[in-house]
């Protein structure tokens, strides 16, 4: 009756990364997706004369060819998908710009420790040792990292507490903590907060060692873009997948995870029931346990946990294609982030209500791909986050109209900030709310991001926990929702990480 | 000079605290309760009311329209609100004919305010020597039961791209999309300047005539010249679309064209609009099926033409061995076969019925090839704008109706 050593259902990134991780080491493995495309958010789109990248904003942990990060190692290398990465010049500009268009301050980092260190002195000036300190620290956390992996997930105290004990200190604190300890000055933590709103939570709520870890390989080894778009790489994982041997079924939706006892074998989908030794399930666990799992197999503490939980990073982003090039546009920047440049928490509470838009994430493609689209045009994605369900409120009626009015805000937001004109040159425009997000990836309330990772529940505790969390015989989650928390290199390293955990189980259950 | 940081009081009680991380995340989950989850949250709900992946429908109404066209009216089957749509969007219609299964597209020319009472109209023209079109003429009455898409397309209107001033270009059935956007500027849904001009043959096949001058009689902002080709008569123009015809009534304004018609308007036409120096920004096409007589396109192999190959068709674990044409795209030959395969657009730019082509070639027409860049660099196909040239294997997706 197992016909299969594996279904994982959902080609997201994670669902990708466990198929070809467990395929590439012989195992027969059928993967199924809902949708016609791989990817889930990380894909493409047309509209006339463009093709969009729905979600990537920069891939870090790629690097450069004599430094290659542990992404290029695992999907180029490991996985053997010929991607051609773009550098991007610069980490990012930052604008924090008042209502009426007032700029308070305009700022632009680069990639490289000392260059950063050197701006940030220029910008915010007395930090020199406070970002010397916080290259040390970054450099302890990935050796600790690494220490923990190499043991995988049980490591020595003893170790940790000669060799790692940096790490420990902050491993149980917040980015704001810690940047208070290493003394940065208050206009300095302004700087190093920008990057906050990859994470959708502010800088008291989540792990500082996320933090640290994204900030730092970003400023070491800079950000890359794919050239084709997020399909390039997906369609690109899913191409070496078939080649490994495995099996893909699309437009095929799951319908029940199907049990044996307390064990997960199988899946009822649109085409029938597929049997399995194991399930991977690319999708969040919350909703999973609402609709797919039969209730007499969820543990009470599984319940709990999925009540006590938030999601996260409710997507808004409007994609335009213009007909001037950014050139003529003099849009020199690849991505922008424009705020009030509020503190943290106070844009995190803001952005959980539905009032005129105030932030975003600018991108412009051609910046860094003169070539994406054709000659005399650019195009530009605007990004931000919700993080409550407040489109949830918006009623079927007015729905258009609304989008268009949030999508005119964050236009006009980009316009104020920049002084750079674009509303006239539109030639295509898509929005995408969080209710695109639900009818594509079937996210909760539209968050991208999985379950919030703050506080109780940051990224550090989940992987402290892993062993017994989402803990189902025979099933496993993988995605955004899974233990490393949300973003393209969590979801491709969750989803290797949860085919090597089934790898792990298959080999002792065949001896 | 070694890194000691310092964040808490007491180093030692730092490293505790990681270490009792997870101990603090139990006590967390322990005192939360344990409620039922819900099925489904705020926006997911509503996305699912957008955006149904089908809808079950009932015909409920034959209105005759012209001489040779039909509205066909569709109520919601559980009498809820079917799925909101911009005026000028399509649905396609699942259809049984004999052992053929297939889709068919067509723009919704109801206002999109019906939708929330459950109503959708479309508008058939009978079409002699089609395989759907006569077929519904001949044998739908009302009571039919049938199962179509949410609504889909690109051909609306959007006030942050387009010209507070549209023209609209219609051929014949191509009325139906502008015929949605003129009800929906008089219902308040929408809000903008629409001139039609409406190409037809003769004043008696005029489709919703009646409807249309009743909507510019109550709006203002909707105006309609119609324009007849094969007859003259006072009070209509005469003769074909032209760029003439266009800048006539765009009387010197920043307008935006949108066009819905046959291939041969799109073509003059488009010939048209470039001379008088429109741009992408301000032309929109509605999508027209299927190319026809693809050996008469550049780049088509002539050999293959009147050839039969073989399609070796994969889909979810099945196998099927079936002929193919080189006339006409592999989405039909599929369909002939019987084999249940998505399709929405088929025109060959939509991508629903993407495929995975692991042996073969096809030709592909230049215009109306929507594939994405990866997908042309791995090999991926449409197969409602694909044509064999030799015998070919694909891998299909599963297709799910509800």
């Amino acid at each position: 009756m197992q016909k299969y050593d594996a279904i994982v259902v959902g080609a997201g990134l994670g669902g990708l990364s466990s198929a070809c991780r467990l395929a590439k080491a012989g195992k027969k493995v059928l993967l199924m997706e809902q949708h016609n495309l791989p990817g889930g958010v990380a894909s493409s789109f047309k509209r006339g004369r463009f093709e969009f990248e729905t979600a990537l904003h920069e891939l870090a942990a790629i690097g450069a060819p004599e430094k290659r990060g542990d992404i290029y190692k695992l999907v180029n290398e490991d996985y053997g998908v010929g991607i051609e990465w773009l550098a991007i010049p610069d980490l990012f500009r930052a604008i924090h710009v008042k209502d009426d268009g007032t700029i308070i301050r305009d700022f632009t980092m680069p990639k490289g420790r000392k260059e950063f260190a050197d701006k940030l002195e220029e910008y915010a000036p007395g930090n020199r040792k406070a970002m010397e300190q916080f290259y040390e620290l970054f450099d302890e956390c990935e050796r600790a990292l690494g220490y923990i992996s190499s043991a995988h997930g049980s490591p020595d105290s003893k170790v940790l507490r000669s060799q790692y004990p940096n790490f420990l200190k902050a491993g149980a604190y917040t980015p704001n903590d810690v940047l208070d300890a290493l003394k940065f000055t208050p206009s300095a933590k302004k700087i190093m907060g920008t990057y906050w709103s990859y994470m959708a939570v502010d800088m008291y709520r989540l792990s500082s060692i996320f933090y640290l870890m994204m900030v730092g390989s970003l400023i070491d080894g800079g950000a890359y873009i794919p050239r084709h778009t997020s399909h390039e790489m997906t369609v690109g994982l899913l191409e070496r997948f078939h080649s490994f041997g495995g099996e893909s079924w699309f437009n095929v939706r799951a319908e029940e995870i199907l049990f044996n006892g307390d064990r997960a074998c199988g899946v009822r989908t649109t085409r029938g029931e597929v049997y399995a030794k194991h399930i991977i399930w690319n999708g969040n666990p919350s909703m999973a346990m609402a609709n797919m799992i039969p209730a007499e197999v969820i543990p009470e503490r599984e319940l709990k946990l999925a009540n006590a939980r938030k999601f996260s990073a409710r997507m808004f982003v409007v994609y335009i294609g213009l007909n001037k090039s950014c050139e003529e546009l003099g849009i020199k920047d690849y991505n922008i982030f424009i705020s009030p440049g509020l503190d943290t928490a106070d844009e995190y509470k803001r952005v959980g209500r539905m009032e005129k838009i105030r932030s975003t994430a600018a991108l412009c493609y051609n910046v860094v791909n003169p070539d994406i689209g054709p000659k005399g045009t650019c195009q530009m994605s605007f990004t931000m986050a919700y993080s409550k369900d407040v489109w949830g409120d918006v009623e079927l009626e007015d729905y258009v109209k609304f989008k268009n009015e949030k999508a005119r805000e964050i236009l006009e937001l980009y316009e104020r900030a920049t002084g750079c004109s674009i509303i006239p040159y539109i030639e295509e425009i898509s929005v995408a709310t969080p209710w695109t997000f639900c009818r594509y990836a079937s996210c909760p309330e539209g968050g991208v991001y999985g379950y919030e990772a703050a506080e109780w529940d940051n990224c550090m505790a989940r992987m402290m926990s892993l062993s017994y969390d989402n803990n189902f015989k025979g099933l496993k989650f993988t995605g955004a929702s899974g233990p490393r928390g949300d973003g393209y290199s969590e979801a491709l390293i969750t989803g290797d990480m949860m085919g090597k955990m089934v790898l792990g189980e298959l080999a002792k259950e065949d001896m | 000079m070694a890194l000691k940081i310092k964040i808490g009081k007491i180093g030692l009680l730092d490293m505790l605290k990681f270490k009792k991380m997870p101990e603090v995340r139990e006590a967390h989950i322990a005192q939360t309760p344990a409620d039922p989850l819900p099925k489904a949250y705020a926006s997911n709900a509503k996305a699912a009311l957008y955006h149904p992946r089908c809808q079950e429908v009932i015909l409920s109404e034959i209105i005759p329209n012209g001489s040779d066209t039909k509205t066909l009216v569709f109520k919601s089957a559980s009498g809820a609100p079917l799925a909101p749509f911009r005026a000028g969007q399509y649905i396609s219609l699942g259809l049984q004919i004999g052992d053929v299964k297939t889709t068919r597209a067509y723009s919704l020319s109801s206002s999109p305010a019906l939708a929330f009472q459950g109503i959708y109209h479309i508008a058939v023209k009978e079409n002699p020597g089609g395989f759907v079109a006569p077929y519904i003429h001949e044998n739908w009455q009302v009571g039919q039961k049938l199962t179509i898409s949410s609504p889909e397309g690109h051909l609306y209107y959007e006030p942050i791209r387009d010209s507070k001033k549209v023209i609209a270009l219609a051929g014949g059935a191509g009325i139906t999309p502008f015929m949605s956007m003129a009800c929906a500027i008089r219902d308040g849904v929408e809000d903008f300047d629409l001139t039609i001009l409406f190409g037809s043959r003769k004043e008696e096949g005029i489709v919703y005539r009646k409807e249309l001058d009743e909507i510019c009689a109550q709006c203002d902002k909707v105006h309609v010249v119609h324009v007849l080709s094969d007859e003259e008569k006072e009070g209509f123009e005469h003769g074909f679309i032209t760029g003439a015809l266009i800048e006539k009534y765009a009387a010197g304004e920043e307008v935006s064209v949108f066009m819905c018609g046959p291939q041969a308007m799109y073509n003059f036409v488009d010939g048209e609009l470039a001379k008088l120096g429109y741009d992408e920004k301000h032309v929109r096409h509605e999508i027209f099926g299927a190319v026809k007589e693809p050996w008469t396109l550049p780049g088509y192999p002539a050999e293959a033409k009147g050839q039969t190959f073989q399609l070796t068709v994969k889909q979810c674990g099945q196998v099927y061995m079936i002929p193919a044409s080189a006339d006409e795209p592999l989405l039909i030959a599929i369909e002939r076969a019987g084999i249940a395969a998505p399709s929405l657009c088929r025109s060959g730019e939509c991508g629903w019925c993407r495929s995975r082509m692991t042996a073969g070639q096809v030709f592909i027409p230049q215009k109306g090839d929507g594939r994405r860049y990866a997908d042309v660099m791995y090999g991926y196909i449409h197969p409602c704008g694909s044509f064999p040239i030799s015998d070919v294997e694909l891998e299909v997706p599963g297709e799910y109706l509800n």
